[in-house]
């Protein structure tokens, strides 16, 4: 499973337009993806170095993961929202093309050495966001529409609140709230009580399982 | 004026008027000759025209003066209270006991201002039988009162639950239990100086912890209130003078009137001062003395915790108790109530608006607006057709007028009435202001048609006066540019004035003010037409008045049209 050239379904199996507009990117050299993972039709994932996707992730429809410049790793229970962009270089290209505002990040050929993008046991990207970050920790919060820049490496049960914007190389200790202009706190209630970690990964869980009821699966067009 | 050109702002002359009439009244003598007062022209520029000029939708109308009514005046009025987080209404009687706070579980957050929420600390693994122990947690920053240490036993009635309990998690006393404590404790204290006197030494360790600890807000507020009411009560009855003693038939008073008419004894026994109240000397009494090692112990505090610890000033006065420093000593904010206001003239006293009393509807029951009263006036700039072909010119560009250059405008009045009007415009042949531009309005006197119904025009098909398209029409004086159902237009001219000579003039003190430049024309309307004679007035004059009757009825005001922003050369 691992080194498969190009897996794509054959083309008397595609039905859609959508689906055929996809599969002319360029294909991951090599996907591990668990057999457990949920992967939504239109979901996207391109680039040519590896991707591995852990066991009971979710990415929904019209997110994009994009192993362009480096590979990136979703953990187990990964979730990741509608239009969500996640792997290293992604946000650039909506960067040069249409939010000229945004504080450029240094030199995209700086960037090439990054080691690619890991994120942890079930943390959440939720809708729109944009996700270029080294590492994030277990049970992070990405919310709507934040962006994280290249190299930034956040701790475990961080919450990055809606539209906020980290720079890159930006190190976030475990639970840690970043929130309104960019002002941070820690979490002392997360972090004082395991067992809300605990039922707040519970909750995450449970959330899965209903994802696996509601979402049509669409793995196979990415294992075979 | 941070509006986008063109803008339109009418003038509400109430200030004026009545500064007017109080100087008619005041001097009877003619202070101001009546022409002056009406020759004057309105001026944009004035400090107070400032606060006088409105755009149209913030206006109301008093149909019984018959005229505009701005937010200056008109008198608010409290119809109801409510807590904007959970909607329910408050009676005025709690808020006059309470307080302006909602009183059910609606807190705001402390640290970043939201909204929080109730939540459950419940072990997932070991489940409690009430839901566990519950915290107030904010969604968006994540505060919680666990951060200070305050746990609920119960989801419902916050409020009560956290005015027991302390940060930290010791439990506040309530007012009856602290004024039991205070006097168990005063008693306590008498007898320990009587044994010190005595000469028993007493272990006083346990006594000397108690007050070691620094009383609460709350608490100094409580031994404080006590100890001047048990002053106040002990004074009263002593001093016969005391000026709270009003009661004219007590013999003390009496015979302090009698004083104050014989002569010779008033001197003799005049004003036996009261005798100064008593300063507060115990903790118990609510004196707190400063100690300094507080202070190195908040010093201590910032170098071991952090900057972090300590409070923004709009977190702190965001609190109860606004003088505390760190954020171990924050309290959830009980949410603010809000009103729902009604609106009344300030002469009349009638109702100009009023919204319906439930919290959760957002209509109004009575809503006299402006907007249905008062043509609106909108200009915008006349650009000369494009010849077929031709690529479109660039859109005017209000903020670049040129100077010198002659432009026409078209100001257009739309009439929200039911009755046609009779318009006349007035304006000043210059603006007002360093930078004066001319101004000509082509046609001052013009009709506007009634506010039908839409499609009365549409289906009446006899020949109507209202011309298609305005392209045909020329720029002549005395003649309308354009007219519509309930609308008329008429072309103004304006040849705007010049910066640069003023520039040259700077030298000689005369420098361009902020905004001198904006082009701003001060117009005057008088509206005339004949109306139905009002339900009211009807109904009161129903002898003499039939129904039917129309009466010829009146309005003036002063507007000003922002036009653009003169471009210096």
């Amino acid at each position: 499973m691992s080194s498969q050239p190009a897996a794509r379904p054959s083309a008397d199996r595609r039905t859609s337009a959508i689906q055929k507009r996809v599969s002319i990117l360029p294909k991951p050299s090599s996907m591990v993806i668990d057999p457990s993972v949920l992967i939504a039709q239109h979901a996207q994932l391109t680039g040519t170095h590896p991707i591995t996707i852990g066991p009971n992730a979710v990415l929904h429809p019209h997110c994009k993961i994009s192993s362009v410049q480096a590979p990136v790793v979703l953990g187990e229970g990964v979730v990741i929202y509608e239009k969500a962009k996640v792997g290293v270089g992604i946000g650039n290209a909506d960067t040069e093309s249409r939010r000229s505002s945004v504080v450029p990040s240094p030199g995209s050929r700086d960037s090439l050495r990054v080691d690619g993008t890991v994120l942890g046991r079930n943390v959440v990207i939720e809708t729109s966001t944009v996700v270029e970050a080294a590492e994030i920790g277990e049970g992070s919060v990405v919310e709507v529409n934040a962006v994280i820049g290249q190299g930034c490496v956040i701790g475990r049960f961080c919450t990055i609140s809606a539209s906020s914007v980290l720079p890159p190389n930006t190190h976030l200790p475990d639970f840690t709230v970043v929130y309104g202009a960019s002002e941070r706190r820690i979490d002392y209630t997360t972090q004082a009580r395991p067992e809300l970690q605990e039922a707040k990964m519970m909750m995450h869980t449970k959330q899965i399982e209903i994802f696996k009821k509601l979402v049509p699966n669409n793995v196979t067009k990415w294992t075979s | 004026m941070a509006q986008s050109f063109p803008y339109t702002y009418y003038s509400c002359d109430c200030y004026d008027s009545k500064a007017a009439t109080v100087a008619a009244k005041r001097a009877s003598a003619q202070l101001q000759p009546e022409e002056d007062e009406e020759g004057r022209t309105f001026d944009p520029r004035n400090p107070r025209s400032n606060y006088s000029l409105y755009p149209l939708e913030h206006l109301l109308y008093c149909q019984d003066c018959q005229q505009v009514r701005c937010p200056r005046c008109v008198i608010e009025e409290t119809l109801n209270w409510f807590c904007p987080s959970c909607l329910f209404e408050v009676p005025s009687s709690v808020v006059k006991s309470d307080g302006n706070r909602c009183t059910r579980n609606c807190y705001n957050c402390p640290v970043c201002t939201s909204p929080m929420n109730v939540s459950s600390l419940e072990d997932p693994n070991d489940p409690s039988t009430s839901g566990g122990p519950w915290i107030l947690s904010c969604p968006y920053c994540r505060w919680s009162t666990l951060e200070t240490r305050i746990e609920f036993e119960k989801h419902t009635a916050i409020t009560a639950q956290l005015s027991r309990i302390a940060n930290g998690g010791k439990p506040i006393l309530t007012a009856k239990e602290r004024d039991k404590d205070r006097e168990k404790r005063m008693e306590q204290d008498k007898r320990k100086s009587r044994d010190i006197l005595s000469g028993s030494e007493d272990s006083p360790t346990g006594d000397q912890q108690k007050s070691d600890e620094v009383p609460s807000h709350d608490e100094l507020f409580s031994n404080l209130a006590a100890f001047y009411k048990s002053q106040l009560a002990a004074q009263t009855p002593s001093n016969p003078f005391s000026p709270h003693d009003i009661n004219f038939s007590s013999p003390s008073s009496f015979s302090r009137i009698m004083n104050l008419y014989s002569t010779t004894t008033s001197k003799k026994q005049k004003r036996e001062k009261p005798t100064p109240m008593r300063e507060t000397a115990s903790t118990l009494e609510g004196l707190t003395i400063h100690d300094p090692s507080t202070d190195a112990a908040a010093i201590e505090r910032i170098r071991k915790d952090g900057w972090s610890s300590t409070l923004s000033p709009t977190q702190k006065l965001a609190q109860p108790n606004p003088n505390i420093r760190f954020s171990s000593e924050l309290r959830p904010v009980a949410a603010l109530l809000c009103t729902k206001r009604g609106k009344r003239c300030r002469n009349c006293r009638h109702i100009l608006s009023k919204p319906e009393s439930k919290i959760t509807s957002t209509r109004y029951k009575i809503k006299l607006l402006a907007l249905n009263h008062i043509p609106r006036l909108s200009l915008r700039a006349l650009e000369p057709p494009a010849a077929p072909g031709t690529p479109a010119p660039p859109p005017f560009d209000y903020s670049a007028l040129k100077s010198g250059i002659p432009q026409h405008f078209v100001l257009q009045l739309a009439n929200p009435l039911f009755d046609p009007i009779r318009v006349t415009l007035a304006t000043p042949s210059t603006t007002p202001g360093k930078v004066q531009s001319r101004v000509t309005i082509l046609c001052p006197q013009f009709e506007v048609g009634a506010n039908t119904d839409v499609w009365d025009d549409a289906l009446s098909s006899s020949v109507s006066p209202v011309k298609s398209g305005g392209a045909s029409s020329s720029i002549e004086a005395g003649k309308i540019w354009d007219r519509g159902r309930n609308w008329t237009s008429v072309v103004i001219e304006v040849v705007p004035g010049f910066l640069r000579d003023l520039l040259a003039k700077e030298g000689e003190g005369e420098e361009l003010d902020e905004d001198e430049d904006v082009l701003e024309i001060p117009v005057f309307v008088r509206l005339q037409w004949e109306a139905d004679v009002n339900a009211e007035e009807r109904g009161l004059g129903d002898s003499m008045g039939k129904k039917g009757e129309r009466e010829k009825r009146e309005e003036a005001f002063w507007t000003v049209v922002g036009v653009g922003r003169i471009v210096r050369l």
